[in-house]
């Protein structure tokens, strides 16, 4: 699942001056990091082998349950966007007081573990919801919606919505016009965000989609362990590699998307502001 | 390039405690800082005396701001050095300096009140508590803030802030005080208020102060001697007065209060005839090499230039801009050149837009600088 | 990171000190008048919140109300504690205590290793670079959670992992010395995986919010890097370091992937334990008591939480 950090006020450039610091502890923690992290990718790589890494797609339900993920995460971003984006800009500009609320209620599917929400939904969902995947999808949401909001509303407060709306009605613009032409191209790197967060979330996903009994890609991973475990390997690094190929590519497009518009560095995880060096 | 001494400038305006020697004296020697492609200091030498306010004026980039941290210890210089009384101090670690620094904003410690914070220095020094809170809170009183002592910083305004700073690096006894922008945060009425807090308590104590900002308002109302800077070089440093009124370089000129430039061409032996007008050159202290062209422009002030009506003048009144005693004329000289003549209110009152004047040159030298 | 949400630990984000101000927008309190008039005008202001407030409603608070409910029912109707005793007792207790303690264990390790990475990477004076490639790492192993990242490590330190047949050649099989990957201490091991780069992107906007000014302060007051970080950085950063140590705590509570890919749900924890109720294995008369070991998860969570915000309100105060 996704975790954002985002900044209010960012430092972007580091420090100046002397280092201060021993140098030398600092690569000493970063190598014992570097170790820990990558040692478990090539043991797996190993372990695998490299040939499995292209076999996987050629495996019984790969197809099947990777399609379904995909499925999911397209239903999952399309309806957590049409969603969350108008609920805040509403927020943001008719009801500020709410905000606060608005930021406690999306905090909540955290506090909720997903397999407490499974026992619930399972509970009360009607049975036609029950035997569609897009149950599923519909549930993702709610998970996803703490991240898709916070994104967006990071991009939102970068962007002054208030002011910038006023600024546009006062010269003429409708409301369409407005949130079309000027709110929406502001915040493409924020909706970015939101919809990376969320389709790396429906991605990995296991948890509700085993217990809901569907076989999404990871449930297949875990089955298939029974058949090949280097297959499963093999897949698990897969996903990763594609996933972090995902994000850099998201990342370097927020970055040259916000350089242009005079933002800073865009990390998929903060928008953060580069500050002018005075003098 | 004039430079008064200190001890001269102090002298002539009474602002030298008088017989104070207490003080240290800093001297900077030809400091030199790039940063990356940028040099940021090229070659900076300033010599500041003991008890003297000397505030570095500049534009963004000049390099007032890094010459202040190198003195300070956060950078360092590529070459040159930095002595304090006579003694070298490039290799000394900041926190050895003694030396007290306000920065711009924002340098209180969010986690202690007024009062921790002005004493955080005390403690450094292994001052015992009772003695640290005696001396912040006198520091406190100093500055004006005592009731504030138990209050944080988030809880404090900008001002407070900056003045519970001030208190924080003068609880030290610094030998030297280095103010980095202190008042370029706060609002207009707030930073006058400070503005003379300072000056008074730094007089009061006698401290070394080096002030940067870009403010030029600030630094001549502060400072016992100013020295105004360009791409990481000195252009002037002289008493506020001096640099109005004899100003070394065309950058100078203008930068200090508002400065005119007419075209004019250059006669011989010394005379400059500008708007039908032939005045000599200000010998000495003048600008820059003008490179043998004929073609210059004069800078001269507003209050420096005559204006009658006339009917067939050289210039049509266009603006009129109310500052008070004293109005700000826009006249527009033939040759599309726009000067700014200031009349009293009075006098101003009757012109209107439009009307027909004529601009001349009093007989007295003026400052000539390439034709830019 | 598991099946589980983790927001930012970003200082003021959770407890926005101030909303934009009223301006000509409305409250969403119940309506001023209660005439018809008022009324329309009220639901016309809230009109735009009213979708996600449906949604929530429906996906969220309905089953949590199922659960909160079914957590006191008898499996025939008519309310009863004894599910609530059966949760907190046996083997259920025994998931509880083990739970808290892996999750402990895993927000408290990784919190000071995240921290210092986090440091580490964040004072490098070349940093952008650094900075950039580690966010993003950061953010791929902290969404890596599961299935995925179970198996890396079985390929690791797996009976048969890579790592361990290099130790068992070394002479040291951790095997024949008590470890085991699919028991809880190799459950932490996998843990830490996701949740050092949980930590690492949760506490860095805090880290970047210690100012440049107050470490130059302190130094210009004489203090050395030690006095700095014991007098100023340390107590400044201990609000945000616990809550997002707490953070961590939650996101290991409610982790259930890791531990179901790897041990395909034989050890006693607590959420894997309510797995097992969906999965069919249940005995008669005892259908309820995963919905009652489900609300002491979120109850200790939710106070875990709690304490959460309350100190991030006072980060976020300090770090403005």
């Amino acid at each position: 699942m996704a975790a954002i950090a985002d900044t209010q006020a960012a430092s972007g450039t580091g420090r100046q001056g002397p280092a201060r610091s021993l140098p030398v502890w600092r690569w000493v923690i970063l190598l014992v990091a570097a170790v820990y992290f990558l040692v478990p990718l090539w043991a797996a790589l190993r372990f695998a082998g490299i040939k499995a890494l292209g076999s996987v797609v050629t495996q019984a339900g790969f197809a099947d349950a990777l399609w379904l993920s995909v499925r999911l995460a397209i239903v999952t971003t399309v309806i957590t966007i049409v969603l969350m984006l108008p609920t805040a800009v509403y927020v943001h500009l008719r009801l500020p007081q709410v905000r606060r609320l608005l930021e406690g209620i999306t905090i909540l599917p955290i506090v909720i573990p997903p397999v407490v929400l499974s026992v619930g939904v399972l509970q009360v969902a009607p049975s036609f919801l029950k035997s569609t995947p897009y149950l599923l999808a519909l549930i993702y949401v709610i998970l996803a919606m703490p991240f898709a909001y916070r994104a967006i509303d990071a991009g939102l407060r970068a962007l002054d919505l208030k002011t910038v709306v006023e600024a546009s009605n006062s010269l003429g613009a409708g409301w369409i016009t407005t949130l079309w032409r000027v709110v929406l191209p502001n915040l493409k790197t924020a909706l970015l965000s939101a919809t990376v967060l969320t389709v790396a979330l429906v991605l990995g996903e296991f948890t509700m989609a085993s217990l809901f009994l569907y076989q999404t890609f990871p449930v297949w991973i875990v089955v298939f362990d029974q058949t090949s475990g280097q297959i499963s390997v093999a897949a698990s690094l897969d996903a990763l590699f594609v996933t972090w190929l995902f994000l850099m590519a998201i990342t370097m497009f927020g970055t040259r998307q916000s350089r242009r518009t005079g933002g800073g560095e865009a990390t998929l995880f903060s928008v953060a502001r580069q500050e002018t060096r005075g003098n | 390039m004039t430079t008064n001494t200190a001890s001269d400038a102090a002298a002539a305006d009474g602002t030298r405690p008088a017989g104070g020697t207490r003080g240290t004296s800093v001297v900077l020697q030809d400091l030199s800082r790039s940063f990356g492609g940028t040099r940021a200091l090229d070659g900076l030498s300033i010599e500041i005396a003991p008890g003297e306010l000397v505030a570095l004026l500049g534009p963004s980039g000049c390099g007032k701001t890094t010459a202040l941290r190198i003195v300070a210890g956060f950078e360092s210089a590529d070459t040159g050095s930095v002595l304090v009384d006579g003694k070298e101090i490039s290799r000394v670690p900041a926190a050895k300096r003694d030396m007290g620094m306000v920065f711009q904003s924002y340098s209180l410690f969010p986690n202690m009140n007024a009062l921790d914070n002005v004493g955080f220095g005390l403690r450094m020094r292994k001052l015992g508590a009772a003695k640290r809170r005696q001396r912040a809170g006198e520091l406190l009183d100093l500055v004006g803030l005592a009731p504030q002592a138990k209050q944080f910083p988030h809880q404090l305004s900008g001002g407070q802030q900056q003045r519970v700073a001030l208190a924080r690096a003068l609880a030290i006894e610094p030998r030297v005080l280095l103010l980095d922008e202190p008042l370029s945060a706060l609002d207009a009425k707030v930073r006058l208020q400070l503005r003379e807090q300072i000056r008074t308590i730094q007089q009061r104590l006698g401290t070394t102060t080096l002030f940067v900002t870009h403010d030029q308002e600030e630094a001549l109302s502060m400072a016992d001697r100013v020295g105004v800077m360009s791409h990481g070089k000195l252009e002037q440093i002289a008493a506020p007065d001096e640099l109005y009124v004899h100003p070394a370089t065309a950058f100078v000129a203008e930068f200090v209060g508002v400065m005119n430039r007419i075209p004019a061409e250059l006669g011989g032996s010394g005379m400059v005839s500008c708007v039908s007008c032939t005045v000599p050159v200000k010998e000495g202290d003048s600008v820059t090499d003008l490179g043998g062209d004929n073609a210059v422009d004069v800078l001269v002030r507003p209050e420096g230039l005559n204006m009658e009506v006339a009917e067939h003048g050289n210039g049509i009144v266009t603006t009129k801009t109310f500052l008070g005693s004293v109005t700000r004329v826009g006249v527009l000289l033939s040759g599309d050149v726009t000067v700014q003549i200031d009349k009293p209110s009075s006098e101003a009152a009757a012109l209107a837009p439009g009307t027909s004047v004529s601009v001349t040159l009093p007989p007295e030298p003026v400052l000539v600088a390439p034709r830019r | 990171m598991d099946q589980t949400v983790a927001a930012s630990g970003a200082p003021g984000s959770l407890a926005d000190p101030g909303a934009l101000g009223s301006g000509p927008a409305g409250r969403a309190g119940p309506p001023a008048k209660l005439t018809a008039v008022g009324v329309v005008r009220w639901l016309r202001r809230i009109a735009g919140i009213v979708p996600f407030g449906v949604y929530v409603t429906l996906g969220l608070v309905i089953p949590m109300i199922a659960v909160v409910i079914g957590a006191f029912q008898k499996p025939n109707g008519g309310f009863t504690m004894d599910n609530i005793k059966m949760a907190t007792s046996g083997v259920y207790l025994h998931g509880y205590e083990q739970s808290i303690i892996l999750s402990v264990i895993t927000a408290i390790l990784p919190g000071i290793f995240g921290l210092l990475i986090a440091y580490a990477i964040f004072t490098a004076k070349r940093g952008a670079i650094l900075r950039r490639v580690a966010i993003t790492a950061s953010g791929v192993f902290a969404n890596f959670g599961g299935v995925p990242l179970a198996f890396l490590f079985i390929a690791t330190i797996g009976s048969s992992g890579l790592v361990t047949q290099w130790l068992s050649d070394l002479g040291f099989n951790p095997y024949d010395h008590g470890f085991n990957l699919y028991d809880l201490g190799g459950v932490a091991l996998v843990y830490m995986y996701f949740q050092i780069p949980l930590m690492v992107l949760v506490i860095l906007p805090a880290l970047e919010g210690l100012r440049p000014a107050w470490r130059e302060a302190a130094e210009n007051l004489g203090a050395r890097t030690w006095q700095y970080w014991r007098h100023v950085g340390g107590p400044v950063l201990l609000p945000s370091f616990l809550g997002c140590v707490l953070l961590l705590f939650g996101s290991a509570l409610a982790a259930y992937a890791t531990a179901e890919a790897l041990t395909s749900g034989a050890i006693p924890l607590t959420s894997i334990q309510i797995g097992s109720f969906l999965n069919g294995n249940v005995i008669p008369g005892q259908e309820n008591v995963g919905k009652a070991l489900g609300l002491g998860l979120v109850i200790i969570i939710a106070v875990a939480m709690v304490f959460y915000v309350m100190l991030q309100r006072r980060a976020a105060k300090w770090l403005r």
